[in-house]
């Protein structure tokens, strides 16, 4: 059968001109559907940048007892150094602690006021090679004399992140719901597209026309609800990142930000979603009008 | 052409349409199916067009068993088969060209084809200057004119009329049959469902009169009841 897309374009244009506030209804809702489903994706991508960024100097702290002798701060060093899951350590002394600790809260001038020079430990900062492995090394360190206390700084991290991980599935939730409420409108077009060209499709019976080839004016109509939303929401989106996320760049200095980048790699996502959502809601809105 | 094997159609279990009705058309023959309302004519109809299945039987059309006709090859059966109804059948929002083109449209045919052949068909019946007017802008036998035009389009081996003159006037319903006639002049097989004793006693052709499901008359040149 040759291929006519003419034809095919030209009856899925009339359909969407003919039920065109459905048609709206079903685009903004698979807009919003997308749009939220976008959103979640950017927000994994920066919580991704988050632990990277924060994990990416020191991984473990080794604090150090107050009365620790220079012998055993000696040891300790060459023991982690010699470490096979060590990648480096670095000492930082009480005073470095505290400049340290200056920096960080520079604008809170109560709080450094409150805190003396002594008040912070010294301590060792570990990378290591694999950062899976603290359990390791940890354990390896417990029965050496002068440690206070070791932390796994991922796993402070983890806690926050399992907080933006529990808002993450619930924007999900909401995004599954929206898309489900797309299909079902995308569905509704199509069989009232269907529904006002049942003399047509009748005629198109009676003459031999192949069940696809009814079908697919009304699949690329559904089709095409599906891809406007995707690309609103891909707009929106980009809108989102120059209104919000732009002008928070330059304030939070250190901080890692999603940008273009990550957007674009969201799009395809995006797009694929649509097209799968809409089309299985145009052939499940069809199957029961036309039967052969 | 046509061949049915006891073929009994039942619907919900209690109405018999057709009962145990077994006949052959040969290629290009022209056979008139008459009987009152619900003696089963057009459920005859929707059996040779696989609208519908026989409860029981065998039914051939073109030399293939349709009862065994896999669905997806049923739209290719339908090319084989123009229809006409006493309705027309016609897109309002479409002009003539459109209508008629349609049948061949929706099949695949390329444009070029569609721009050929449409204007050629609706030479043949009689509307070569009515291409771009409505089916509203055009009187019942025009409408129906375009409707067999429709049919013929696509130059099926079967044409298959239900009622076609069912809402003509009688000198109207005249010319109709002779465009018919000319059609099946073309070698058309040319079944036709009415109850219009005037045309079936003009025509003298075959009959096939159907009587509560079952075939009760089948005559060679016949005419439209017993002693009329």
């Amino acid at each position: 059968m040759a291929l006519r897309l003419d034809y095919f374009f030209r009856e899925t244009l009339q359909g969407l001109k003919r039920n065109g506030l459905i048609a709206f209804a079903a685009v903004s809702t698979s807009f919003i559907a997308l749009f939220l489903v976008g959103s979640t994706l950017l927000v994994s991508s920066e919580v991704n940048l988050l632990i990277d960024f924060t994990t990416r100097d020191v991984e473990v702290s080794v604090f150090l007892q107050k009365n620790v002798s220079p012998a055993e701060q000696q040891h300790l060093s060459q023991v982690l150094s010699a470490m096979p899951e060590v990648k480096s350590v670095s000492y930082e002394s009480p005073e470095d602690a505290y400049r340290h600790f200056q920096e960080i809260f520079k604008d809170q001038k109560n709080l450094v006021q409150n805190v003396g020079p002594d008040a912070l430990p010294a301590s060792f900062q570990v990378k290591l090679k694999n950062p899976e492995e603290f359990g390791v090394v940890a354990a390896r360190l417990a029965s050496q004399p002068g440690i206070d206390k070791i932390r796994d700084n991922r796993q402070i991290l983890k806690r926050l992140f399992a907080v933006i991980h529990v808002f993450r599935v619930g924007v999900l939730a909401v995004a599954l719901i929206m898309l489900i409420s797309a299909a079902a409108l995308i569905g509704n077009t199509v069989r009232m597209a269907v529904f006002a060209r049942r003399k047509e499709i009748g005629i198109m019976r009676l003459v031999g026309a192949t069940n696809w080839h009814i079908r697919v004016p009304f699949l690329i109509e559904g089709l095409i609800e599906g891809l406007i939303g995707a690309g609103g929401a891909i707009l929106g989106l980009f809108i989102m990142k120059v209104a919000f996320i732009d002008p928070l760049r330059g304030q939070l200095g250190f901080f890692p930000l999603v940008g273009t980048p990550h957007i674009i790699s969201v799009i395809p996502w995006l797009i694929v979603l649509s097209l799968i959502v809409s089309s299985l809601a145009s052939l499940i809105a069809m199957r029961r009008f036309l039967e052969v | 052409m046509i061949k049915l094997d006891n073929v009994t159609k039942v619907y919900k279990e209690s109405v018999v349409a057709l009962e145990d009705v077994s006949l052959e058309i040969g290629k290009g023959e022209f056979v008139f199916v008459v009987g009152l309302s619900g003696s089963g004519k057009s459920t005859l109809i929707r059996l040779l067009m696989k609208e519908e299945e026989p409860t029981n039987g065998e039914i051939y059309v073109a030399g293939k068993n349709i009862a065994k006709l896999s669905p997806w090859k049923v739209p290719y059966l339908r090319r084989n088969i123009g229809t006409v109804f006493q309705d027309f059948k016609l897109l309002p929002d479409r002009t003539v060209f459109d209508n008629v083109g349609f049948a061949l449209d929706v099949i695949g045919k390329p444009r070029h084809v569609i721009e050929q052949r449409v204007p050629e068909i609706c030479g043949v019946v009689g509307l070569g200057d009515k291409l771009k007017n409505y089916p509203d802008e055009l009187s019942g036998g025009e409408q129906q004119r375009v409707s067999i035009a429709r049919a013929f389009v696509n130059r099926p081996l079967i044409l298959m009329a239900d009622e076609p003159t069912g809402n003509l006037d009688p000198s109207t319903s005249v010319d109709i049959m002779k465009l018919l006639d000319r059609i099946n002049r073309t070698g058309t097989t040319v079944i036709m469902a009415t109850h219009d004793n005037a045309i079936v006693d003009a025509m003298r052709r075959r009959v096939i009169e159907l009587d509560c499901g079952r075939v009760v008359r089948d005559q060679a040149r016949g005419v439209y009841g017993y002693g009329a």
